[in-house]
């Protein structure tokens, strides 16, 4: 049985399938549903499988906590 | 010539011998992006490339490196293919003169054809995506033009905007958007923000290849990017009314996604392959929810790849970032002869100047890092003689050899600001900048023999023509 997928960069195991290929059966287009990193599974190893996936690419639940607001969200303006 | 869709641009560079058709069928990936990497290192003549047989898809149509290379850039321009990257700036600056030219409101826009809206929206259905780079989050969308007014002013043409932005495609009709905080866009949607709203946006994908180029171009806030694309093509730009947010697009658009940045909300994106050859991200940046796309039948996805300069995106913001800085200088010192900032966006900028007196050049190129766009870049600003030719780098190289001398031409200018994405600053945003003087000193600033500069003979020009003749007889 294949076991299901995991997150190549986050390990995260919850995992969507976004589209699917319109010829059918060729490839699906995944998302994890944390760090969102989005690969369609017909891409080379280093992209989809976690032991090829470099490891500078790789996030943590620490990255994605503390990753930067760009822009920061401003303050509200007062209200009369 | 000026073309008023994507389409009658790729049927000029088929004609032109500028459009290779890649029949065979390729995989989304890495094939479509490893091609487009590689297109432009077949020099200053590289080709755009054409898929329409892609292993999955059915019908996907994909334009890529339309604008990548200096004969594809001519051609955008109306001009032959043959023409330089020094002369193609030149008539850049030319054109620009003739701005504002006001944009035509053109009926039955040709995106208009199709529409879907609301909970029916799916951009895979419509756009055959795929990744660029290995470390990129995700599909992008990155050579499209987002269209914004002023929250404050929404009925001021002149403040609206159109800036090609990254877009991260997140879900159906979810998508992530980088308004760093030098763009326009990012302004518009500080007010918004701070007014507690979203920002309806319009995103306009496979453009008139003038659209790209203006969206690409550093202009000011409230210059109108339409205005300068009327002056370029030498016609009014074709815009339309986009339906759901009466937003102005092109009017011969290929797919027209409209939605709102939502307001005060933030989520992880990235990291994706930038212009500066580096990855950036992952951050947390703002999210569009898409409300409606309308699009041409059987739309062409026009994409653009970046990476290790150069790609197709240096040749898109090569000469349009080098004519505002040109303009303001020019300004200040008639003695500016040309300006070459078509390093990863200025962040390296050559000026070629007269000198007035001693010490002339170096105000020349410290004042280059106070125009509207040496804030953001102009990291590196190299000031050369009026007779060495900016855009010839092995002239460049050459005043560097013999006329810098570190004692006295390095000007380090300490703590000043750059984009965040550029990768050498310490704090990003925060760099040291430096001024290289490569001009001869002039009186009253006595150092160095300078006595007995060979020149060209003035017969070689007149030599030159006639080889170059007998060269083209053979």
């Amino acid at each position: 049985m294949e076991t299901p997928p995991t997150c190549p960069r986050c390990v995260y195991e919850s995992v969507e399938k976004l589209f699917t290929s319109p010829v059918p059966g060729v490839w699906d287009v995944l998302q994890c549903q944390r760090c969102l990193y989005t690969w369609r599974t017909s891409e080379p190893a280093r992209r989809t499988r976690r032991d090829h996936y470099p490891e500078e690419f790789r996030m943590s639940p620490e990255d994605i906590e503390n990753a930067v607001e760009v822009p920061a969200v401003p303050p509200l303006l007062p209200r009369d | 010539m000026a073309y008023d869709d994507l389409r009658s641009f790729l049927h000029a560079l088929d004609k032109e011998g500028q459009l290779l058709r890649v029949t065979d069928e390729v995989v989304p990936e890495p094939d479509i992006a490893a091609a487009a990497n590689a297109a432009p290192r077949m020099g200053d003549a590289a080709p755009a490339l054409y898929f329409d047989n892609v292993r999955g898809f059915i019908d996907a149509r994909i334009a890529m490196n339309v604008h990548g290379s200096w004969a594809n850039h001519a051609l955008a321009l109306g001009l032959p293919k043959q023409t330089g990257a020094k002369a193609q700036v030149a008539e850049f600056i030319r054109r620009w003169e003739d701005f504002p030219v006001q944009p035509e409101w053109r009926a039955e826009p040709l995106w208009a054809a199709n529409a879907v809206e609301g909970g029916d929206v799916d951009v895979f259905q419509v756009l055959p995506l795929f990744r660029l780079n290995d470390g990129d989050g995700g599909f992008y969308i990155d050579k499209a033009a987002v269209v914004s007014k002023d929250p404050e002013d929404p009925d001021n043409s002149d403040k609206q905007n159109v800036g090609i932005y990254r877009i991260e495609v997140k879900g159906k009709r979810r998508l992530a958007l980088q308004p760093a905080p030098v763009h326009d866009i990012a302004l518009h949607l500080r007010k918004a923000e701070e007014r507690g709203e979203d920002l309806p946006v319009a995103i306009a994908l496979g453009n008139d290849p003038v659209i790209s180029i203006v969206a690409a171009t550093p202009m000011a806030y409230d210059e109108n990017e339409y205005e300068l694309a009327g002056a370029l093509r030498g016609a009014p730009a074709p815009i339309a009314k986009a339906p759901l947010t009466g937003l102005p697009v092109p009017w011969g658009s290929e797919v027209v996604i409209e939605g709102v940045v939502e307001g005060r909300t933030r989520e992880i994106e990235g990291p994706f392959g930038e212009f500066t050859g580096h990855y950036s991200g992952g951050r947390s940046m703002p999210v569009i929810r898409i409300d409606r796309i309308s699009y041409r039948t059987d739309p062409v996805f026009e994409h653009l790849y970046l990476g290790m300069p150069w790609t197709e995106i240096d040749y898109l913001m090569a000469a349009n970032t080098c004519v505002p800085i040109h303009q303001e200088l020019k300004r200040d010192f008639p003695e500016v002869q040309a300006v070459n900032a078509t390093y990863t966006h200025g962040l390296v900028v050559i000026v070629s100047t007269k000198t007035r007196y001693g010490g002339f050049a170096k105000a020349v190129g410290t004042r280059v890092l106070s125009t509207s766009h040496g804030l953001g870049y102009a990291a590196t600003v190299i000031v050369v003689d009026e007779d060495v030719d900016p855009f010839n780098l092995t002239q460049v190289m050459w005043a560097l050899s013999t006329k810098m001398n570190p004692a006295h031409d390095l000007v380090r200018l300490p703590a000043m600001s750059v984009v965040p994405l550029a990768p050498q600053a310490d704090t990003p945003g925060i760099v040291d900048k430096l001024i290289i003087d490569a001009t001869t000193p002039v009186e009253p600033e006595r150092r160095g023999d300078r006595s007995s500069r060979v020149r060209d003979l003035p017969e070689a020009g007149e030599w030159l023509t006639r080889l170059q003749r007998l060269a083209a007889a053979r």
